[in-house]
């Protein structure tokens, strides 16, 4: 059978870099084809090429056995093929409808906007889809699962038959996966071709057919899914096998940090009420304790919470060290020596156009001072440490920090905390968006950040993540707190049961 | 956010209008009752003349701004772009007249129609040039229309000299247009610049709300990045958002012009531009893009004039002066009580901590200074003007100042 796309010796060169050498592989009719790799390997840039939002490289590309060259995305529609990417595109104002047909907007024979035709019509391809919403809502008010099949909607609607996703899965709830998948498994009946770009191998093994691997914009091979395992194609992406390191063995449990008893945070504008209600947890010094729970759990509000983030309008009780607290700004935290990584290291987290030592330096400026001016030299002393002490790769301490990696990024992040000394670290989902090689280092460095004494609360949206880092996890599940495990009771089923209750 | 208008499809009650059309009203009759001349009542035709034509001129700009904030941009050269028309349209005049005729009443109609023609293509020019700043150079709408709003007025008077020069033999700031067909337009300047002014707004609803261009407007200004990716030529959507307020400041230069009978580039229009952000702003448009109705605009145009010349004939000052204080408050005020609901109910507190502390004999000695100069304008209460502003800021540090101790009680 003709593939129905095959690529054929594609490079694709930015200045300086090698994004993608010499990649040949080729995609099947109706088949459901995962592209895996580490954050840079060239999975995105390839995709960019197909779906022509990038027209200039070198080799081939041909669909349905005919070469193509696209000239833009419209080009690449016409030919069948459509993009869903891993940042959704939708303009939030806009009705879920206006968006399915932006751009292509049906019209009445005077040339004006035929709003009822489109309505009806994304209504069907909704329905279609499982996502039983209001085509007339706005889309910025629709949850990320549903944002996402409006995506999907908006690709059917161009007849489709090259679905490209990008990280389909990354912020969707359990729910929301399987119903992705119930989807895609739809599509590909109807004989709908997917590329799937994805991190996570469990997914990747219960929906793709073949698995190509890229490592540094080379192709390292494709395979039937049967004829491998996902510790082997972990081990392609990376370039070498990952040890599974026993990361809890001799850990020793100290005093205790925190003590949280009958914590509830009211949630006025929301129906629920609360977003959280009666959580009680402890932390110790020199443990990880790991929250599990779906988006929207309340795992980032009760960091927030601790943190000063969120108005301290909450009731129950905080103890540091057998001292009430009751933050109201975070710099009161800081002060008293807690620290918080937050999630979304763009929005959140990093400053893009301060270099790497202004990063860091940031929240301990005052140990930087001379003569009440920051002293560059002192700065660069100050932050020599942590750099060395969590490894994070740079050219030198003023580099711009966009030039870094994720995973550096991230390390230069939490070395800015750690230079406030603090007792309690507060990380939540350190780990999103980082590629296999960096995400064990950043373990190794929590591992050891909870060795030296730290107590650590961390968050994750990744399972395995928890059971391989956390000494306890807790589970939260629409604010409530469901169930609070020891590392040997922990189990994905258990911890996903607990997180699905109600 | 809760947004609003047609663009979504579905009817969403448009409460920023019910809201203007409520104030508007409560102004209106309220200046009717209070005002000790009964201006509104003993020359009705003439206040509503004011009000209307007002209006219209202001409306006609804001519709052309609501268009570019809806598109995510700003354009602040609008009060130059007026200068820079009618100059241009003057100057053509100048041309086809006679060359000892300075009162320019010697043009035939094709000089008219070329002077028409050519104030309305000088907006068209600033507008491709805004967006080739915009798209190609890449400078920030602000950035680019700022520098617009200060080069092109200057760009207007050297206009004005040289052309004045060459034909005249002398230079002068501004020339004089006593052309028939302006004279009449001047002598009819309510009622056309009034059905001019609904006639562009009832275009520019259907533009928004019925067609494709709209809806890529709206998208545009909720998400460039989605509009481009979903096939929009966005550089395309920004050329018409630029060239539409151009043209809309343009429109406005031919009938300022008319009214005046005189084009003097040097102060023509000046601030026109904040006012006419500040009425699309009232009327609904949010800055960061993406929302924003006709009708929200046009209420938002007639409510700062209704506003401004209810200040006019309560205190009788000249209405200039207070304008731009009138135009802030209310800017503050609007954007406020939008937020006002999420306000309370997420129990953020109006005046935290000791920034809050500060605010408050802030507002007061600005409410006292406000009061004591008000009052000297009213009848009556002359000698008593310090008096009564001490009164009034104090009772405002009093009002605020129970206000914080509420919400320190409130939260723990």
């Amino acid at each position: 059978m003709t593939p129905i796309v095959a690529f054929d010796s594609v490079t694709k060169r930015f200045p300086g870099v090698v994004a993608l050498a010499d990649v040949s592989f080729d995609l099947a009719p109706g088949e459901c084809h995962a592209i895996c790799g580490e954050n840079g390997a060239g999975k995105s840039t390839l995709m960019k090429i197909l779906s022509g939002v990038i027209t200039d490289y070198e080799g081939e590309i041909r669909v349905r056995g005919t070469p193509v060259r696209f000239t833009g995305t419209r080009d690449a529609e016409r030919a069948g093929i459509a993009i869903i990417h891993q940042e959704l595109n939708l303009v939030e104002q806009l009705s879920a409808a206006a968006n399915i047909f932006l751009g292509r907007e049906r019209r009445t024979p005077l040339g004006l906007l035929d709003d009822s035709a489109m309505i009806r019509e994304a209504g069907e391809l909704l329905a279609g889809l499982e996502c039983p919403i209001d085509p007339r809502v706005a889309a910025g008010t629709l949850r990320v699962g549903d944002q996402q099949l409006v995506e999907i909607a908006k690709a059917l609607s161009l007849r489709t038959d090259i679905l490209i996703m990008d990280e389909p899965t990354s912020a969707l709830t359990e729910a929301e996966v399987a119903r992705l998948e119930r989807v895609i498994a739809r599509l590909r009946a109807q004989g709908t071709s997917i590329l799937s770009i994805s991190h996570k191998m469990d997914e990747v093994f219960r929906l793709a057919d073949r698995i190509t691997v890229l490592r540094d914009g080379r192709h390292v091979r494709s395979v039937e899914r049967a004829a491998t395992t996902p510790r082997e194609v972990t081990g392609w992406m990376v370039g070498r096998e990952i040890a599974d390191h026993d990361f809890h063995g001799s850990r020793q449990r100290g005093a205790r940090l925190l003590e949280i008893r009958d914590l509830t945070v009211p949630w006025p504008e929301h129906p629920r009420g609360y977003r959280l209600r009666d959580v009680s947890l402890d932390l110790h010094a020199g443990e990880i304790l790991g929250v599990a729970g779906l988006m929207g759990a309340g795992r980032t509000e009760l960091l927030e919470t601790i943190f000063g983030v969120l108005p301290p309008s909450w009731t129950g009780s905080i103890r540091l060290e057998g001292r009430p607290v009751r933050f109201s700004h975070p710099r009161e935290a800081c002060a008293a020596r807690i620290a918080m990584v937050t999630e979304d290291r763009k929005r959140l987290g990093l400053f893009p156009d301060l270099d790497v030592a202004a990063n860091i330096s940031l929240c301990s400026l005052a140990a930087t001072l001379r003569g009440g001016l920051v002293n560059r030299s002192r700065e660069e002393d100050l932050v020599a440490g942590p750099i060395r002490s969590t490894g994070v790769k740079t050219p030198g301490p003023h580099a711009a920090i966009t030039g870094l990696s994720g995973g550096n990024q991230q390390k230069c992040i939490i070395s800015r905390w750690l230079l406030t000394q603090p007792r309690v670290l507060l990380l939540d989902d350190p780990t999103r968006g980082i590629d296999v090689g960096a995400k064990a280092d950043l373990y190794h460095l929590i591992d050891r950040l909870c060795r030296e004494g730290l107590g650590v609360i961390l968050t994750s949206s990744e399972l395995p993540e928890l059971l391989t880092l956390a000494d306890r996890i807790i589970v939260l599940a629409e604010g409530r707190l469901t169930a609070e495990l020891s590392r040997a009771e922990a189990t994905e089923q258990r911890i996903m049961e607990a997180a699905t209750a109600s | 956010m809760t947004p609003s208008g047609p663009a979504l499809g579905g009817w969403l009650p448009p409460r920023t209008e019910l809201a203007l059309l409520a104030a508007i009203v409560v102004v209106f009759v309220g200046t009717g009752w209070l005002d000790p001349n009964g201006t509104y009542f003993n020359s009705w035709a003439e206040s509503r003349d004011i009000i209307l034509r007002n209006t219209a001129l202001l409306g006609i700009i804001a519709l052309g701004a609501a268009v570019v904030i809806i598109a995510g941009g700003i354009d602040l050269s609008a009060g130059s772009m007026v200068a820079f028309s009618a100059t241009t349209c003057a100057l053509i005049l100048t041309l086809c007249a006679d060359a000892d005729d300075r009162r320019l009443v010697t043009v035939g109609p094709v000089g008219i129609a070329l002077a028409v023609g050519g104030a309305m293509l000088s907006g068209l020019l600033v507008g491709t040039l805004h967006t080739w700043l915009i798209t190609s150079i890449r400078l920030p709408p602000f950035v680019a229309t700022l520098a617009t709003l200060v080069g092109l007025r200057s760009f207007a008077r050297a206009m004005c000299l040289y052309v004045t020069r060459t034909r005249w033999g002398s230079e002068s700031q501004q020339i004089n247009v006593n052309t028939p067909f302006f004279a009449w337009l001047k002598e009819h300047n309510v009622w056309i610049t009034t059905a001019t002014f609904l006639g562009l707004a009832v275009v520019t609803w259907i533009v928004l709300s019925r067609t494709v261009l709209g809806r890529h407007l709206y998208a545009l200004g909720g998400n460039e990045q989605a509009a481009r990716l979903s096939g929009i030529r966005t550089e395309n959507v920004k050329w018409f958002a630029y060239c539409f307020s151009s043209l809309t400041a343009a429109l406005a230069g031919i009938f300022l012009m008319a009214d005046s009978s005189v084009a003097q580039p040097g102060q023509l229009a000046r601030g026109y531009e904040l006012n006419a952000i500040a009425a699309a702003v009232v009327g609904g448009c949010s800055l960061q893009g993406g929302v924003g109705t006709v009708s929200g605009t046009v209420l938002g145009a007639l409510f700062l004039r209704v506003v401004i010349d209810a200040v006019s004939k309560l205190i009788k000052a000249s209405a200039d002066v207070y304008e731009g204080m009138i135009v802030g408050i209310i800017v503050a005020l609007a954007v406020t009580l939008t937020q006002f609901g999420q306000l309370a109910r997420t129990g953020r507190a109006l005046f935290p901590g000791t920034r809050g502390l500060a605010a408050i004999p802030t507002i007061a000695t600005f409410a006292a200074l406000l009061a004591t100069m008000g009052a000297a304008n009213v009848e009556g209460l002359a000698g008593r003007t310090g008096l009564l502003g001490l009164a009034v800021g104090v009772a405002v540090l009093g009002l605020l100042g129970a206000v914080r101790w509420m919400e320190g009680r409130r939260s723990p």
